[in-house]
């Protein structure tokens, strides 16, 4: 049995990416394996997201961007599987390697407040009015040049993350990361000040 | 024999370097997506083991899998340019990743990008799960894992050291906490 049962193009790379809404912006020479990575994205920024040249990105990776947020991926980034959670700005910076399983969110989603969060799963019901959610904090995610982000790990809002810095696989980080610095663990913590 | 499955979503056949035992079961050829092994063998597992949906072999030219009988892999991702050996009665969870390092990517499809091949060009790296290990839901093993025979990793765990037989690890990093039998 040799016939596909399936369109195998969009989890292959080769579908076409002008079909992407005009919000998205591909760089030259990238290589999107799946389409899919897309299916929760609804920015109505523009740009709600910019990818620069010769980005790769893998099948697990995931664009879930809020209607608020903007996100960018600099020149020649290797994403194996990120899945970033955006309501506000994730910007990543050139050559940034990122492996499996990782995510990465500029916010919580949620209010802390333990009324406001019953308010927000009364909101978010399936037949429940969105537009009654309670507000949540947002704080933009910067992650510089050179950076690699091991297997795993997660980076939560407001954190920046320094050039050439690496992320050890599991580490949960929710402050910043200095530049050069190897930081492991949950919660995470500076292994060696710098690797350079 | 046929090299394609009947039951597959994905229109390729299996590689031919990979050995399917008697009445194992692979959930797609999607799972070799990303698969360059160019060894003699680069996949072979035993009789009796189930592949299921999620299961990747993300291997270089130089990857080396064997999978004994009796496996469960509900969905791990094994990134490699160096061998990882699966004993018997392994069952492996969601979402675990095997890799040489801890900043593992795919295979690179050919193409030549300098960065990458420098996460991905350790050729000596070695992982072991010996027999009846259990690996918890979103466990990290990186090159030095060797997790003794009916051991448990906690999930979430990460490790990248010898695990005695019959121990518990968990934590970030891995730690043993526990002796299940003396």
């Amino acid at each position: 049995m040799s016939q596909a049962k399936y369109d195998v193009e969009p989890v292959t790379g080769q579908w076409d990416y002008d079909s992407l809404p005009s919000n998205i912006r591909v760089g030259q020479h990238c290589w999107i394996e799946r389409r899919d990575s897309f299916g929760s994205f609804r920015s109505q920024q523009d740009p709600g997201l910019v990818l620069g040249n010769r980005v790769r990105v893998y099948t697990w990776t995931t664009f879930n961007v809020e209607p608020t947020g903007r996100m960018e991926v600099g020149d020649d980034c290797i994403l194996a599987g990120p899945v970033f959670m955006c309501a506000e700005r994730i910007a990543v910076g050139q050559r940034v390697m990122i492996s499996y399983q990782v995510t990465i969110a500029d916010s919580d989603f949620h209010p802390i407040d333990p009324e406001e969060r019953k308010r927000d799963a009364v909101a978010n019901a399936p037949f429940g009015d969105r537009s009654q959610r309670p507000a949540y904090q947002t704080r933009p995610v910067v992650i510089e040049d050179d950076v690699w982000i091991g297997i795993g790990a997660i980076i939560l809002k407001g954190v920046r993350v320094g050039r050439g810095a690496r992320i050890g696989a599991g580490a949960v980080l929710t402050s910043d990361v200095p530049p050069g610095a190897m930081v492991i663990g949950n919660p995470a913590r500076v292994a060696h000040e710098d690797i350079t | 024999m046929s090299r394609y499955l009947d039951h597959d979503w994905f229109p390729e056949s299996l590689p031919e370097n990979v050995e399917l035992g008697e009445r194992t079961w692979l959930y797609s050829t999607y799972a070799f997506r990303h698969f360059q092994s160019r060894r003699t063998i680069g996949l072979r597992t035993g009789h009796d083991t189930g592949l299921y949906n999620g299961t990747f072999f993300d291997l270089g030219p130089n990857g080396e899998v064997s999978i004994g009988d009796y496996c469960t892999l509900v969905g791990a991702i094994i990134c490699s340019n160096g061998r990882v050996e699966i004993g018997d009665y392994a069952f492996i969870a969601h979402e675990v990743v095997i890799a040489d390092t801890f900043a593992a990517l795919p295979g690179i499809l050919g193409q030549n990008i300098s960065a990458a091949s420098e996460v991905h060009q350790s050729q000596k790296a070695r992982i072991v799960i010996r027999e009846n290990v259990w690996i918890g839901a979103r466990a990290v093993l990186l090159d030095g894992a060797d997790i003794g025979e009916g051991a448990i990793v906690g999930a979430a765990a990460v490790v990248d050291f010898h695990v005695p037989p019959f121990s518990v690890v968990a934590g970030n990093p891995g730690r043993i906490v526990k002796k299940i039998k003396s």
